[in-house]
């Protein structure tokens, strides 16, 4: 039994229990304020709120925890979304068609991946800090795209497209079965795959890791390409949500998806953390904000809420890791 | 158990925070551009004011920064909460529009301020129209000058709609009905900069003498300009005009440097949004000729479903000091 329970640990991460203990609380807290909280409308209007984040907070995770940071990912998307738009008017715009979505998706992914791989390249080559790189590509990407948009948004868009963005598969939203699709895929990569090993070991130690014979360059290149591609999916689906692209949609996630990470348990610094928890951090942010909505508290109070949540967190986990009580037969 | 301690608090600290709202009265949200700036807390002043005036439960929602993705998620959450109205002041026309639909089609009432090209809702309510406002100023201008002259105008940049299609119906009706008072050059896009609105007045007035008055749409043009009048002493005998912040331009308004301009009530437009939400709650058709407090006599685009009225707010010696005061 305890073997068992230690397994489950192992493999969801120990930060995973207490957040969904937490949840649980959140969650029965909010059903006895407001009766508005408990129904479908509200668990299916967080459903289709989350994904855009839940996407992009993946594509900060895999950096972070390679002891770097991608803070060009809401820019990356916002171009991915653009390099869609563009495929889908060339392909006739509303009359376009499933294929063209297909080319649009393909166009978004590869525009994406490229730059993500052009920051991975940098990163890796140069030994610059990923922050630097990053920033540098973050000013690029915006310079680009309002360049090329003037500012203004592009619409008018296959009806394909809003499937992805506002149907339904057996009452479940469409933009969560793929982010749940994406979070697993996410998971397998890092706890199964040679490549996530290795990220894990970049993240740790870096000299270490090259000492041991992993091919470091390689393994930061491809981690920045894989957090370009899961920008351009997030891209596609604001796309999809807004029915509209413009530079700057989704600009204000950007800090939220560092918060998302460190409430998951993900070390800044990098080699650990895992994507389960960051996954119930991530549903505890959305719980937070939507039932704060629901009682009609102001904006920023969520935001101050948000803040003062992830204070307590690391509080927790001080106390958690400090205090002797709380240590028998725990082995470090 | 410390951390359970802990959880437990913040839980606390999160659900006392509101109280829940009352089951009788219509519900109504509004979500604004953003949160936290003046012109937003006037108008929730007046959502509030007016939904007790008319037994609604009309609530603000003003996100943290000016993100449509944040609008959307505001309005997901006012569908999900099941309000009878949704208010909205777009960031981005298009990217409300599915999430409008949604809201539409869960049988819940859509009134917008500032998004005449919307599609999805019941209303959108404007309280100045573009030529309307243009033309107020061109009027006001004249008025000023008294006779022949010249005049020039600013706006915020050349490429700013709204600004330029303000300058054009200020142009057009200053031709049409003072052709004694003509324009100098073309337009200039200075006036979102105080330093290019104040040099590019001097080079002006320097250049022509018998510049009487400068029409500047755009925030910093009407004090930039002013700034100019200033240092020439001319007071009085050049005018500026040109919608602007009230607290900035205070002082120069009660120099007399500047002549004034036209605004429009942020208090009012959220009085208008609660009274507009309970037409609709109440199932009253919006025709031409009727009369709804805050906007006066309508008559409506239905085919656009836009009511554009003039109800413009002068800003002048008299009421600078109160709008101020209001922050705005």
């Amino acid at each position: 039994m305890k073997g068992a329970y230690r397994r489950l640990q192992s493999e969801v991460g120990a930060e995973s229990l207490p957040l969904l203990a937490f949840l649980l609380i959140m969650v029965v807290a909010f059903s006895m304020a407001t009766p508005r909280f408990l129904t479908t409308a509200n668990f299916s209007s967080m459903a289709f709120q989350l994904p855009v984040l839940g996407l992009l907070t993946l594509a900060m995770l895999v950096p972070i925890l390679s002891g770097g940071l991608n803070l060009a990912v809401i820019f990356t998307a916002n171009i991915s979304g653009l390099a869609l738009a563009w495929t889908l008017i060339k392909f006739g715009g509303p009359d376009g068609g499933t294929m063209a979505l297909i080319f649009g998706m393909a166009a978004a992914i590869a525009v994406g991946a490229a730059s993500g791989w052009v920051m991975g390249l940098v990163i890796a080559y140069t030994g610059a800090h990923p922050i630097l790189v990053s920033l540098a590509m973050m000013i690029f990407l915006r310079g680009l795209g309002e360049f090329l948009t003037r500012g203004g948004d592009i619409s008018g868009f296959p009806d394909q497209l809003n499937i992805i963005g506002h149907g339904g598969v057996l009452g479940i939203p469409v933009p969560m079965i793929i982010f749940c699709a994406a979070a697993i895929v996410w998971h397998v990569m890092l706890r199964r795959t040679r490549h996530g090993f290795a990220v894990y070991m970049v993240g740790s130690n870096i000299e270490a890791s090259e000492y041991s014979g992993i091919h470091t360059k390689r393994t930061i290149t491809v981690l920045y390409t894989i957090s370009g591609v899961i920008c351009a999916a997030a891209g596609i689906m604001m796309a999809a949500r807004f029915n509209s692209v413009r530079v700057g949609h989704g600009e204000a996630f950007l800090l939220v998806t560092v918060l998302a990470c460190f409430l998951g348990g993900i070390d800044p610094f990098g080699g650990f953390g895992k994507v389960l928890p960051v996954f119930v951090a991530l549903i505890i942010l959305q719980v937070l904000s939507s039932g704060l909505n629901l009682l009609g508290a102001n904006q920023h109070l969520s935001t101050a809420v948000w803040g003062l949540f992830l204070i307590g967190v690391m509080a927790a986990r001080w106390i958690a890791g400090n205090l002797p009580f709380l240590q028998r037969g725990k082995i470090h | 158990m410390e951390r359970m301690l802990k959880w437990v608090t913040l839980a606390a600290i999160a659900t006392g925070l509101a109280s829940a709202a009352g089951a009788q009265n219509s519900t109504m949200g509004v979500v604004v551009k953003i949160g936290g700036i003046p012109w937003f807390n006037a108008m929730e002043v007046g959502i509030e004011e007016r939904a007790a005036e008319i037994g609604m439960d009309a609530e603000m929602i003003g996100p943290t920064s000016a993100d449509p993705a944040l609008q959307v998620r505001a309005i997901e959450d006012l569908i999900a909460k099941g309000v009878d109205v949704i208010g909205v002041v777009p960031n981005d026309e298009t990217a409300l529009e599915p999430v409008l639909k949604k809201a539409m089609d869960a049988g819940i009432k859509v009134v917008a301020h500032e998004g005449p090209g919307l599609q999805n809702v019941d209303w959108n309510f404007e309280l100045a129209s573009v030529d309307g406002f243009g033309e107020a100023h061109a009027q006001l201008l004249a008025e000023k000058i008294g006779g022949p002259g010249k005049f020039a105008v600013f706006v915020g940049s050349l490429t700013v709609p709204l600004h330029n299609a303000w300058a054009d119906a200020a142009i057009a009706w200053m031709a049409e009905n003072h052709p004694e008072i003509e324009l100098v050059g073309e337009r200039y896009g200075v006036a979102e900069n105080v330093d290019d609105s104040r040099t590019t007045a001097l080079d002006l007035i320097a250049a022509n003498p018998d510049l009487k008055g400068f029409l500047a749409f755009g925030s910093q043009g009407p004090i930039g300009a002013g700034r100019a009048i200033e240092e020439r002493r001319l007071a009085g005998k050049v005018h500026v005009l040109g919608p602007f912040s009230p607290g900035q331009g205070q002082k120069l308004v009660k120099a007399g440097i500047l002549s004034g301009g036209y605004m429009w009530n942020p208090a009012e437009a959220g009085r208008v949004f609660v009274t507009m939400g309970k037409l609709l709650v109440d199932g009253v058709d919006i025709v031409d000729g009727m009369e709804i407090e805050g906007l006066g006599v309508v008559s409506p685009d239905a085919a656009n479903r836009d009511i554009i009225t003039d109800n413009l707010l002068e800003i002048n010696a008299d009421t600078v000091d109160e709008l101020a005061a209001k922050g705005l």
